[in-house]
């Protein structure tokens, strides 16, 4: 009778131990025969999320001593979890902590993630030296690589062919001055020439900015917005949307695309994720690089998302072997023709197949002239959120330039410790 | 026999002794165990954090005491949200609860016509504030959506509800006005089957009107249920994120920046847990300060 007692007293409380820590018996425990088991959380929910269950599924298939598990959920829930869950030990062996990859500061500062040392040029390698340079070096603290690229992607100029044709333009524009004069011409009562998100967006305002020869921060961390170069970047486009109505203001990044989806826009500045949406929306869908720059050069903006291993991975070699098997030449190709987006390797921008594809190779051809958002910059995030999103909105609600400039430029410096 | 009982007196004495623990506490132990283990001790931890530079995971935890309070004072940002969260439930609540009393005055006889009505108020409570923050946001897009196409066509020509940071923070706090008016219409009507009808009648032998019947006999009546509704409403209102956060995510301009999405963006966005913890404590200590008097407002104490 007292043995009886004690031993459920025992069950009880065991049980009450787990349900209280949260323990499931899942989250890579060791197998005791049969492949290794790595689980991937990432945010790819979009249009491209086909794209990467297809890498996994050809690794899977390609070997039996590893068997992968990605699950996909929305970004923001991937970024509140995931810190505490790597920190405890409970969390996925590899993940994409965000579609900003900035982001990665953040896990190398508290020992989060692993370094990545499976690099060279055999296919079970990490192909580092076959990325595209920036990827590399935006993943490298301290000399040290720390996260692969999941993806790369360029923002291109999506339009509306039949609203061109409506208001009598053959082509797209191809130069600043051309995009400028076509975004006023195509908007009236209806429709918007070029709509412009400024919050919860892949960037679209710096685009603007670079073609007219300005930028944020220069390579001291420190505020350009408020020098000559800055304003006059700024300027043409504030006064297209505040007096010319080109796009409404204070979009968000799915509020502009369901803007130009309806057909209600007739140009988008956005990256190959957008592509399938548009189509399924029925639009007469064109795609063209973003136009060159008052200086005639071509810019665009790259976006890439980190895939990180964790400091935790009981298998950190074949987590590797994964990310390998992720940015290889075979897996990246499928990807490209899967997604529409260019790839992260330099080694396949001549590929005949992928240059034989129409959306791709309008996405590949703008790979060289692109470039990251606030690459480096500490705490990249939090100058986006407090300081460049205000800007944009405070300028398109009528603030003076001179005055959302230099408030902007204080919060930046003030969060990059910029000391010029 | 009577040495049987002698020996058995001190043996079940102790017994009893053992027994003295009230069986009440080990009934409610496990709910004491798990509100210690997910709220005091998460409470507790918090505090700790927000009298550190804390970072989720890193080894170094530097103390700075009470920088991040101190910060907080000379944080626009931070007064900008308290004086939007102080909008937002002041606003709320006051309409809420009269909204509420006057629909629960209105739709209190028991008719089929009345419960239909009743339903139909009470309907958005059971839907999550992330449902209704979606719907919402959708059928006030300016363009695409539905209050949009009825202005157009009406010729009043579009306006940007959740785009202007004037109008945002006015449409938050009507979409969680509709949402909230029901339930304190439900419980307020259940207040009232409570209220003995002789009370009424009393009053009306002595030649009191309508409404002199509701100033002196209803609403004393529903003291103590007033009080639970504004008591229930003032402390949503200060935590409304869902809301706010699928509508508007703060913005536009922060205009609808509460202290919830605020602490949520320094923690979770930006990584500051430790100024994000120094956020949520300021934020314990308002509703703590507001609770305290809405309970000597209403004289909770008091036994008519």
């Amino acid at each position: 009778m007292h043995h009886r007692k004690a031993f459920t007293a025992v069950a009880v409380a065991a049980a009450v131990g787990l349900a209280l820590t949260g323990c499931s018996g899942g989250g890579g425990s060791p197998e005791a025969s049969g492949p290794v088991q790595l689980t991937v959380w990432t945010g790819f929910t979009g249009g491209d999320a086909p794209g990467y269950e297809q890498i996994v599924k050809d690794f899977n298939a390609s070997q039996s001593k590893i068997n992968v598990t990605m699950t996909a959920e929305p970004w923001d829930t991937i970024q509140q979890k995931l810190p505490s869950a790597w920190l405890t030990g409970q969390g996925p062996d590899i993940a994409a902590p965000a579609p900003d990859p900035n982001v990665i500061a953040q896990y190398v500062e508290t020992k989060s993630v692993l370094p990545i040392t499976k690099t060279g040029t055999g296919t079970t390698d990490i192909n580092v030296d076959s990325f595209a340079p920036a990827l590399v070096n935006e993943f490298t603290y301290d000399d040290t690589l720390y996260a692969v690229p999941a993806n790369y992607a360029t923002l291109s100029l999506y339009y509306n062919k039949a609203l061109f044709q409506a208001a009598g333009i053959s082509s797209p524009p191809t130069t600043v001055d051309e995009l400028k004069a076509d975004a006023k011409k195509l908007t009236n009562g209806d429709t918007y020439g070029l709509v412009l998100a400024d919050n919860n967006t892949i960037q679209m305002w710096p685009v603007l900015q670079w073609l007219e020869g300005g930028d944020v921060v220069d390579s001291k961390n420190c505020s350009v917005l408020g020098t000559a170069e800055g304003k006059a970047s700024l300027k043409p486009w504030v006064d297209l949307v505040v007096n010319d109505k080109i796009s409404p203001v204070g979009l968000t990044g799915a509020e502009a695309d369901a803007l130009f989806s309806a057909g209600k826009a007739a140009m988008e500045i956005n990256g190959p994720w957008a592509a399938p949406g548009y189509k399924s929306a029925g639009i007469d869908l064109g795609i063209a690089a973003v136009p060159k720059a008052t200086n005639g050069k071509p810019v665009t903006l790259g976006s890439t998302a980190p895939l990180a291993i964790s400091a935790k991975t009981k298998h950190p070699d074949e987590a590797q072997e994964f990310l390998a098997y992720w940015t290889g030449k075979a897996a990246q190709k499928t990807f490209s023709l899967a997604s529409g987006f260019p790839s992260l390797r330099t080694d396949l921008a001549d590929d005949p197949d992928l240059a034989a594809d129409p959306v791709v190779s309008i996405f590949a051809s703008q790979v060289p002239d692109s470039r990251l958002y606030l690459p480096q910059v500490p705490k990249g995030t939090q100058v986006d959120t407090d300081a460049y999103v205000p800007l944009i909105g405070n300028l398109t609600r009528g603030t003076s330039l001179d005055d959302a400039t230099a408030t902007a430029s204080t919060t930046i410096d003030q969060i990059t410790g910029c000391s010029s | 026999m009577s040495t049987l009982t002698r020996v058995r007196g001190p043996q079940t004495r102790p017994r009893a002794h053992r027994l003295r623990i009230p069986p009440a506490w080990l009934f409610i132990a496990p709910s004491f165990l798990i509100l210690g283990v997910f709220v005091l001790w998460p409470i507790l931890v918090s505090l700790w954090y927000s009298l550190h530079d804390w970072t989720i995971g890193a080894d170094d935890q530097p103390w700075v005491g009470l920088d991040n309070y101190v910060a907080l004072t000379q944080d626009a940002k931070f007064w900008g949200a308290l004086l939007h969260t102080a909008e937002i439930t002041v606003v709320s609540v006051v309409l809420i609860v009269i909204l509420g009393l006057a629909l629960a005055l209105a739709l209190s006889r028991e008719s089929i016509g009345n419960r239909i009505i009743r339903s139909a108020f009470f309907f958005p409570t059971v839907v999550s504030l992330t449902s209704i923050g979606l719907v919402w946001r959708f059928l006030l897009d300016p363009e695409l959506g539905l209050v949009g196409g009825i202005m157009s066509s009406l010729g009043l020509g579009t306006v940007g509800f959740l785009q202007s940071p004037e109008l945002a923070l006015p449409t938050v706090i009507f979409v969680n006005v509709w949402k909230n008016a029901g339930f304190v219409m439900i419980i307020l009507i259940a207040g009232l089957k409570g209220v003995p009808t002789e009370r009424f009648e009393a009053a009306r032998l002595d030649g009191a009107g309508p409404w002199q019947l509701v100033r002196f006999v209803t609403v004393p009546a529903l003291r103590p249920t007033l009080l639970f509704g504004t008591l229930i409403m003032t402390i949503q209102s200060f935590q409304l994120f869902d809301l706010v956060y699928v509508m508007t995510g703060g913005g536009p301009l922060f205009s609808t920046d509460t202290l919830v999405t605020l602490l949520y963006r320094e923690g979770f966005v930006n990584f500051q847990t430790g100024y994000a913890s120094a956020i949520s404590w300021a934020l314990f200590l308002v509703i703590v300060v507001i609770s305290a008097l809405q309970l000597r407002i209403f004289r909770y104490n008091d036994v008519d």
